[in-house]
């Protein structure tokens, strides 16, 4: 817990370009993993638990890899039964507009729907 | 005294004893002198220590027994006693059934020696252990107070992690050290407690003997406190001071070992030589026993307490219980107070054990209080020979005491077993009493050493105040909250730290709500969608697929090919380039022109060709059929080269009088006909109204147009140009208009019989519209002025102009009714016809596109008869008006008394202002008809009611030649000159006689007189064509019941003469 603060300040307010959170690149990200391992699943009550949450931990590692330095990662995952009825989702973030983002797809088949969402804090 | 205390502190009470034998502390000589002393009546006594030597094993059964008794309570105890109790029971029945009951005797003899020996060496000890002791204490104290310093440092806010880390290590040492002595030297510890506890009952007993002793310590503490002060200031060099001590302290326990395997040698000598020196011993004891009288004494207090209770035990006391009790109280006085010392002591050190149990804390400060630190590891180190020491001596000398205590122990057991139910209140007592004498001792220290008890001694004041569980727990959470304050520590640590952190960064950045982000909308499906998604596609496959190749359209619209034959030919051959099938020879050569204008200048060509072309087929056969006439008729007429007739015998003309007839003066076939309305009904409905024929008299079979008028009309001219309009002049005082060019549609079409015969009413009418401006009587004349003429005398030329046809309409329109009034019109021609019609003129036909201006008015007649006679004036009728044909600007007006008069519209004077006969004064005769000459001549002629025929020039006021009776009386009706011949003219009178004159040939009577019976001619119409000379001249004769007879001239009559100008022109000088 010392050391850190040693030298006086050393924030990096803003992120390297390079690492910064890209919204496409997440999506892109997000949309294949999804694709990937929810084609063809149909939805079952039991199972959309420990999906959803494996998909989060999937989009979270894989975000990781993706090399968003300096960024907190958050992964929503929300996987529903499609039976017609209106889902409205939302998101409101109090954060910082010029570093952090957030990005999020969707996947549908006939019997489910899948929202996921990824939001990046940069942490200075 | 509680019975468990004294079961627990005979366990103890031995080792004790011993070791108090050994160490031979002031207080603990005591037992052991007074043991000595016992030794020495016992020997005095030969009795008793027959009874002694014979009691062993009795004595030893019995003490078995109570020990069994005893482990039974004890166990029964061990619940209440600590474990440490239990241990020291289970060691000294250990020991108690290693020695054999036949070896007690021995043992106990050879510990008695021992004993002895001891004595004389523990002499040496003693003082040094009595100093370690205190020392020990005070270490003990220090040790203590630096605990309790330590947590009060931790309880303060100021201290410093790395004291705490050094008070931990230390503290940690210490609990390990004291583990270690409560483990392993678990009975010293307790005897180190009892002896203290011991010694403080001691003090308080005998405290005038203690308090010097204490004084020192006190002092001996202050200082070492004192130091420990300086040193806990500069705690880090303690850590030094520490290893140096330690290292001291092993030197010391070096040489303290030295001391013990001397001591353990010597010891084992001693035991064999245990007989042999008994008796050394005994004088020994008695030595030391005596020095140490003084002070036993002083216990006796605490003896005559302890028999009272013992009196109080006696009670319920069993009889040889009761009975050895006595028997040793009787037997040993002296000894009691020893015993109930030690018991004291024991039951006191039990007590306090208990109560240590039970109050812990208040204990350990009371340790903590007393206790040095300094000398510590010494003092560890020492006590741990000192077990091993007293493990040997416990050994060695237990019987001993087992066998001299017996008596005691049974007694105290007894007492202790008595005692036992009264444990509540004793041990009340006590723990009050320890308490006290602990406050005491502590406002002592605290009075004597105020600088360090404000701190130090407070604490523990207050935690041995407050309730002892409660301070057992709060330490023992205290430790326990050191962990979780650290924890507290590094969390805050980290929380400030984290704080800073974002107290800098937030002055950086700024924070912000986003947008709410829609993550999903996901619209509910309805109903139908529902359907169709889940039952939309069900019972139905896919069977086939139409791509539509095979579809294709081919419908294609297009419009029909017209397809003509055409042929060309270049040259042209016979002024024929081209043509087809279709085409006629007779249209070749306009087609030829024409084939580059377009439709609408060709409809128009074709409609007036086709009007050509119908009358020159008409003409063909008209001429063969009036050829065979004229052949036939020739003899009748003599002039006449042939005769035609018009076809006017058509159902509305029929009955009719024509009262006019007249020739265009451009298009010179067509000719009108004015046919009156009949005085008898006919079939048609057209009676009342006037009926005007226009004629093509190349076309005699029907009338061109039929133009129908509502009331009479009196006079009709065709416009200047083309013949295309049709002036009228009516009996009402009206002017009216035909346009000939409109279309027949536009007209109301008649079915008579088999044709249809379109009416055409006036285009353009001043009836009512312009009556203000028009005529007030019947309009007697209407004459067509050309404005292209205006000006000078010009030939015929213009007027057959062409460009007059295209140039639109623009001339003037002269009417002149019978009161002298003429008005002039001007003729417009609208740009566009307007089928609705007009609200500004009212007088236009809808649809109609000529119309009539009023341009301005002249009275002829008033101005001449201001001038004249006013009588003559009255009478005077104008009734016919000529303009010069030359000059439109003059006009010549026929009057009722023989007379033309000569106007100009503009007031221009003219030389003549009349033209009279050669008869001087005026006489009521009508001027029935004026004619100027076609060719150009300024020469015109006159016809008159009174049968007269008079040539005129315009220059003169007098005829050049004057006829009175030529008609031989009859009015003359018409007067008009050839077309052909500028010599010839012809007259018609009342009698249907008609008079040609050829002035070339003679000019005093006319060469031909014909008359006509057949029927009355009603007019006549000159008509042929000047310039162009044809053969077809003629004249046109309307008889009264409507026919139209045109007669063609004889060619003698037509062809025209050079000499006829030059007779002309003689005559005409002749007359200036």
């Amino acid at each position: 817990m010392e050391g850190t603060d040693t030298g006086g300040n050393t924030y990096l307010i803003r992120p390297n370009y390079h690492h910064k959170f890209k919204a496409a690149v997440v999506k892109e990200c997000i949309h294949d993993i999804l694709r990937e391992q929810l084609s063809g699943v149909q939805y079952d009550p039991d199972e959309v638990g420990v999906l959803s949450r494996s998909l989060a931990d999937c989009i979270k590692d894989k975000l990781k890899d993706v090399g968003f330095d300096r960024y907190k990662l958050v992964v929503q995952v929300v996987i529903g039964e499609q039976r017609g009825e209106g889902v409205k989702m939302a998101a409101r973030c109090f954060w910082d507009a010029d570093t952090d983002s957030y990005a999020q797809d969707i996947f549908m088949n006939d019997s489910l729907f899948c929202v996921a969402a990824a939001f990046g804090s940069y942490f200075y | 005294m509680p019975t468990d205390k004294k079961i627990t502190k005979e366990d103890t009470w031995k080792s004790d004893d011993l070791r108090r034998h050994i160490r031979g502390g002031g207080h603990d000589e005591d037992s052991s002198s007074s043991r000595r002393r016992d030794d020495e009546r016992r020997h005095r006594t030969g009795e008793s220590v027959e009874r002694r030597h014979r009691d062993p094993e009795r004595e030893a059964r019995r003490e078995r027994e109570k020990n069994r008794e005893r482990d039974g309570t004890g166990e029964r105890t061990k619940p209440r006693d600590a474990d440490k109790d239990r241990h020291q029971d289970r060691r000294k029945d250990g020991s108690r059934d290693r020695m054999g009951e036949k070896e007690e005797r021995d043992k106990e003899r050879s510990r008695a020696q021992d004993r002895v020996i001891k004595g004389t060496e523990n002499v040496k000890y003693r003082n040094g252990d009595r100093d370690s002791r205190d020392k020990m204490h005070d270490r003990e104290e220090k040790e203590n107070r630096d605990r309790e310093r330590v947590k009060a440092r931790e309880r303060d806010t100021e201290r410093t992690r790395e004291r705490e880390r050094d008070a931990l290590r230390k503290s940690d040492r210490d609990k390990e050290k004291e583990k270690n002595k409560e483990s392993e030297t678990g009975e010293r510890d307790r005897e180190r407690k009892s002896d203290r506890d011991r010694k403080r009952n001691e003090e308080r007993a005998e405290g005038g003997r203690d308090r010097d002793r204490e004084h020192d310590r006190e002092k001996r503490d202050r200082r070492k406190e004192r130091e420990y002060l300086k040193e806990s200031e500069g705690y880090k060099d303690r850590s030094q001071k520490d290893k140096e001590r330690k290292e001291r302290h092993m030197d010391k326990e070096h040489s303290g070992q030295k001391e013990e395997r001397e001591y353990r040698e010597q010891h084992r000598k001693e035991k064999e030589e245990k007989e042999r020196r008994h008796k050394e011993r005994a004088q020994h004891n008695t030595g030391e026993s005596r020095r140490h009288d003084g002070e036993s004494r002083e216990v006796e207090s605490e003896r005559v307490h302890r028999e009272r209770k013992g009196s109080d035990r006696e009670r319920e006391g069993k009889r040889d219980k009761h009975r050895e009790r006595r028997h040793r109280e009787e037997a040993i006085p002296e000894r009691d107070p020893t015993e109930r010392n030690s018991a004291k002591k024991s039951s006191s050190s039990s007590d306090l054990r208990v109560h240590k149990d039970k109050t812990e804390p208040v204990k350990t400060k009371v340790e903590i209080a007393e206790a040095p630190a300094e000398d510590r590891g010494y003092d560890e180190a020492q006590d741990y020979e000192e077990d091993f020491e007293k493990m040997d001596y416990e050994e060695d000398f237990e019987d001993v005491d087992d066998s001299e205590g017996e008596d005691e122990k049974q007694t105290r057991s007894h007492e202790e077993r008595e005692a036992r139910e009264e444990i509540s209140s004793q041990r009340r007592e006590e723990i009050e009493a320890i308490q006290r004498a602990m406050d005491e001792e502590n406002e002592r220290v605290g009075s004597a050493q105020p600088r360090l008890s404000t701190e130090e001694d407070d604490r523990p004041k207050r935690s041995r105040d407050s309730e002892t569980p409660q301070s057992k727990v709060s330490q023992h959470g205290r430790f326990m909250d050191f962990v979780a304050a650290k924890h507290r520590e590094v969390s805050k640590k980290v929380a400030s730290k984290q704080k800073k952190r974002s107290t800098e960064l937030l002055r950086l950045i700024d924070l912000d709500y986003s947008i709410t982000f829609s993550l999903l909308d996901l619209p509910p499906v309805n109903e139908y969608d529902m359907y169709i998604k889940n039952f939309g596609t069900t019972n139905t496959k896919q069977a086939y697929v139409q791509c539509n190749e095979d579809n294709t359209d081919r419908d294609i619209q297009t419009e029909e090919i017209e397809m003509s034959e055409k042929w060309t030919q270049h040259p042209a051959e016979r002024n024929v380039g081209c043509g087809g099938p279709k085409l006629s020879h007779e249209a070749s050569d306009e087609s030829v022109t024409k084939l580059s204008i377009d439709s609408q200048r060709l409809a128009t060509f074709l409609r007036s060709a086709s009007q050509v072309v119908a009358v020159l087929l008409e003409e063909d056969r008209a001429e063969k059929q009036s050829l065979k006439k004229l052949r036939t008729q020739a003899d009748t007429l003599s002039f006449s080269d042939g005769c035609l007739q018009l076809n006017t015998k058509l159902p509305f003309l029929y009955g009719r009088q024509i009262s006019l007839v007249q020739f265009s003066q451009v298009q010179r076939q067509t000719m009108l006909s004015v046919h009156n309305p009949s005085a008898k009904p006919s079939a048609v409905r057209l009676d009342s109204k006037t009926i005007i024929c226009i004629w093509n008299i190349w076309e005699p079979s029907r009338p061109q147009k039929i133009l129908v008028y509502e009331s009479e009309v009196q006079c009709c001219c065709f416009s200047p140009g083309k013949a295309t309009l049709v002036f009228a002049g009516t009996s009402v005082g009206s002017v009216v208009l035909w346009d000939l060019r409109e279309h027949a549609s536009a007209h109301y079409t008649l079915r008579i019989g088999e044709n249809d015969w379109t009416l055409r009413h006036p285009t353009f009418s001043t009836d009512a519209v312009l009556a203000a401006s028009g005529h007030m009587s019947s309009v007697s004349s209407v004459e067509a002025v050309l404005a292209t003429v205006a000006e000078g005398l010009r030939p015929e030329l213009p007027l057959l102009a062409s460009d007059e046809e295209s140039s639109g309409l623009s001339f003037q329109l002269a009417s002149l009714d019978g009161n002298g009034v003429l008005n002039l019109w001007v003729v417009l021609e609208l740009p566009k016809a307007n089928d609705a019609g007009s609200h500004t003129d009212l007088g236009l036909r809808p649809g109609g596109k000529v119309k009539l201006l009023h341009s301005s008015t002249v009275i002829t007649t008033s101005e001449r008869s201001s001038a004249r006679d006013a009588k003559k004036t009255t009478l005077l009728q104008t009734l016919l008006l000529k303009f010069l044909p030359s000059d439109s600007n003059h006009f010549f007006i026929g009057t009722n008394m023989g007379l033309v008069n000569h106007g100009t519209s503009h007031g221009l004077k003219a030389p003549p202002k009349f033209y009279r006969p050669q008869v001087v004064g005026f006489r009521p005769v009508d001027v029935t008809s004026i004619d100027f000459s076609p060719f150009g001549e300024p020469i015109f002629l006159v016809g008159c009611g009174d049968g007269s025929v008079r040539l005129h020039t315009v220059l003169s006021e007098q005829p050049l030649m004057e006829w009175t009776s030529s008609t031989a009386g009859q009015p003359v009706l018409s007067v008009q000159w050839a077309q052909t011949r500028p010599t010839v003219f012809c007259v018609l009178d009342a009698a249907s006689y008609l008079h040609i004159w050829d002035l070339l040939e003679k000019d005093f009577e006319p060469v031909i007189t014909e008359k006509i019976d057949a029927d009355r001619v009603t007019a006549m119409a000159v008509f042929g064509d000047p310039a162009k000379q044809n053969t077809y001249s003629g004249i046109s004769l309307a008889t009264q019941s409507g026919k139209i007879e045109m007669q063609y001239f004889s060619k003698r009559l037509t062809v025209p003469e050079s000499a006829d100008l030059e007779k002309l022109q003689i005559m005409m000088q002749e007359a200036f």
